[in-house]
């Protein structure tokens, strides 16, 4: 921890990651009950106003929505989601990789031809056949199968440093003491491995972003009126001649974030592997 | 040889047992969720008789499993079956032109990016910590992070709003081919090149780091040779293998940013044509082109391994599993 701020010091564009990624979380969390219009008020007299006419600090869109109240409770779905997958992919990669890589043998095989199915196809397409299939995509259906996407990602990772350590003479001291193979996985191993893990877990939490945005964007995120980036890009895009701040607005909130979360996960990756 | 020769037939074994895998799971997801494709041509006003006697005609009251090996059947010989939305139509008369033109996209994509990306990849890691080096890094940085629709977004504004250098949508005018308006790929095929650029770029600073602080990129420098020799000569045949792996990896990626820049441009291409099928429910097409994203992705992955193999003698393609 210490060198981690050693190093934040010197470091003053992970700074101002971590600056803008605070900033979003304290908009998710206090931002709507800020705001003067609420997300689904349609201003029917003011459409696609300019930013600042009638309170309207970013401007409305085609139906006279407050954008900025739009992108300010969008932050908070995108952030939950984002949030919530790279914790369960982390989880359940960390689960099938550490089952898969201990057993070994023929466990071991039947998961790596697994991952390989799920791996024949890019994850974005994937996840956005099935949840166009399903339909009216909640939290939880997004959480899942952008999760499911990502294991053959963070369950190689685990696998991996998993059979860096397996043959370690602590792995085996601790068998020899008859300590359960769940206590040998998750209380001896696991700690030793935390580092890679933790660095996975931070660069998923920018590809969740990435695609969380861009299933919104497809048009099979979450659904209306539940407001979401991706979704008001492609919505706007038709009055992007009249109305250019309504599809650069959202995109900017995108990018801020996912560039301060990506220089945030490219400076822990730094910290950890240079530990 | 006969190891290539292993290697390919295992992993065409592997392909055809993820087809037919994905392919009935997708027959089964659509089965078993709410809203058919009858009910979708015929809309919500339909009587219930309409919507079963549709079904009847398209067939779609067979039992699953039937129809299932009915497609199947179909495939191996090359019939990819019909639209059912789309009143019958053959879906080999659509798929190939889109296809097509998906591959003239991800083509035009790959040769902007390619050559920018191991540049300033290249650049960038000669120039280790200097200006030029932070900012390529940070850029690359960047422009990975960002959705390809976002960053499309930011190059319509600029160059289609602002500057009206290109089209802000891809249509291809009724009657003409899309070989006679590449002007129309240009700007998709950028915003691809952005997200690429940032992976390519930033693991051959790496690469070129890691060579040119090895013993005999050292030696060559101590002995007087031309720095410019010894980075063409000696750094890059080395450096420039593990950026190899990074672009097949990264394929995986640019099918699924062709899909999304296509949606955002309305480019006529396999990306907007399943984005179309899966909101109309639409089966085989469905099918069609997962199976064929499936199929060019895998065999852009093999081509990787192979070619990854043949420039470097040390890497074995079997026996690498542990």
């Amino acid at each position: 921890m210490n060198t981690f701020f050693y190093q934040l010091k010197r470091s003053p564009l992970a700074i101002l990651g971590i600056l803008i990624i605070f900033i979003w979380i304290l908009i998710a969390i206090f931002g709507p009950s800020l705001m003067y219009y609420t997300h689904t008020h349609i201003d029917s007299e003011h459409q696609m106003v300019k930013p600042g006419v009638n309170r309207h600090l970013l401007g409305t869109d085609a139906l006279g929505r407050d954008l900025l109240s739009r992108i300010v409770y969008g932050s908070r779905s995108i952030l939950t989601v984002a949030l919530l997958t790279s914790i369960v992919s982390t989880f359940l990669g960390i689960i099938f990789g550490f089952t898969a890589g201990y057993f070994g043998g023929r466990l071991d095989s039947l998961f790596l031809q697994t991952m390989n199915i799920l791996m024949a196809i890019p994850p974005l397409v994937l996840s956005m056949v099935v949840l166009g299939i399903l339909g009216d995509s909640t939290i939880f259906s997004l959480t899942l199968i952008v999760s499911i996407t990502f294991i053959p990602a963070t369950a190689r990772v685990s696998r991996g440093v998993l059979l860096t350590e397996k043959n370690q003479e602590y792995v085996s001291a601790a068998h020899i003491r008859g300590e359960s193979h769940l206590y040998v996985m998750f209380i001896e191993i696991l700690p030793n491995t935390i580092g890679p893990i933790i660095v996975e877990a931070t660069a998923r939490f920018a590809y969740s972003i990435m695609m969380v945005a861009s299933l919104g964007f497809l048009g099979v995120g979450l659904q209306p009126p539940t407001p979401d980036w991706g979704m008001m890009v492609i919505e706007n895009k038709e009055i992007m001649t009249q109305a250019p701040w309504a599809i650069l607005f959202p995109a900017l909130a995108i990018a801020s974030l996912v560039i301060a979360i990506s220089i945030f996960s490219d400076f822990v990756s730094k910290v950890l592997i240079h530990e | 040889m006969s190891r290539i020769v292993i290697f390919i037939f295992s992993k065409l074994g592997s392909l055809l047992a993820t087809l037919v895998i994905m392919s009935f799971i997708i027959f089964m997801l659509v089965e078993l969720m709410p809203g058919d494709v009858a009910q979708m041509i015929l809309g919500q006003s339909a009587t219930e008789e309409a919507v079963s006697a549709l079904r009847e005609a398209r067939g779609l009251n067979e039992p699953i499993l039937k129809r299932y090996a009915l497609w199947i059947k179909g495939v191996v010989f090359g019939d990819l079956g019909e639209s059912i939305y789309m009143q019958g139509v053959a879906i080999n008369s659509i798929l190939w032109r889109r296809v097509g033109h998906s591959l003239i996209l991800a083509l035009t994509a790959f040769l902007m990016f390619v050559p920018l990306s191991l540049f300033f990849g290249v650049l960038a890691g000669v120039k280790e910590h200097k200006l030029s080096d932070s900012i390529i890094s940070f850029f690359g940085l960047a422009t990975m992070a960002l959705p390809e629709f976002v960053s499309g977004v930011f190059l319509i504004s600029i160059f289609a709003l602002k500057l009206k250098w290109f089209p802000i949508v891809s249509v291809i005018p009724i009657g003409e081919s899309l070989l006679s308006n590449l002007n129309i790929v240009l700007l998709p095929a950028f915003s691809i090149t952005f997200v690429m650029f940032g992976y390519v770029s930033r693991m051959q600073r790496s690469s070129m780091i890691q060579v040119m602080h090895s013993d005999y990129i050292r030696a060559a420098t101590l002995k007087g040779m031309p720095r410019s020799y010894v980075i063409f000569r000696h750094a890059l045949k080395n450096a420039l293998l593990p950026s190899i792996t990074i672009i097949g990896m990264n394929m995986g990626w640019l099918f699924g940013g062709l899909v999304v820049v296509e949606t955002l441009f309305g480019f006529p291409g396999m990306g907007t044509l399943l984005m179309s099928a899966i909101k109309t429910r639409d089966v085989p097409l469905i099918e069609a082109c997962v199976l064929l994203i499936t199929v060019i992705f895998s065999l852009s992955t093999v081509a990787t391994d192979l070619l990854y193999s043949a420039l470097n003698p040390k890497i074995r393609l079997t026996g690498g599993q542990r």
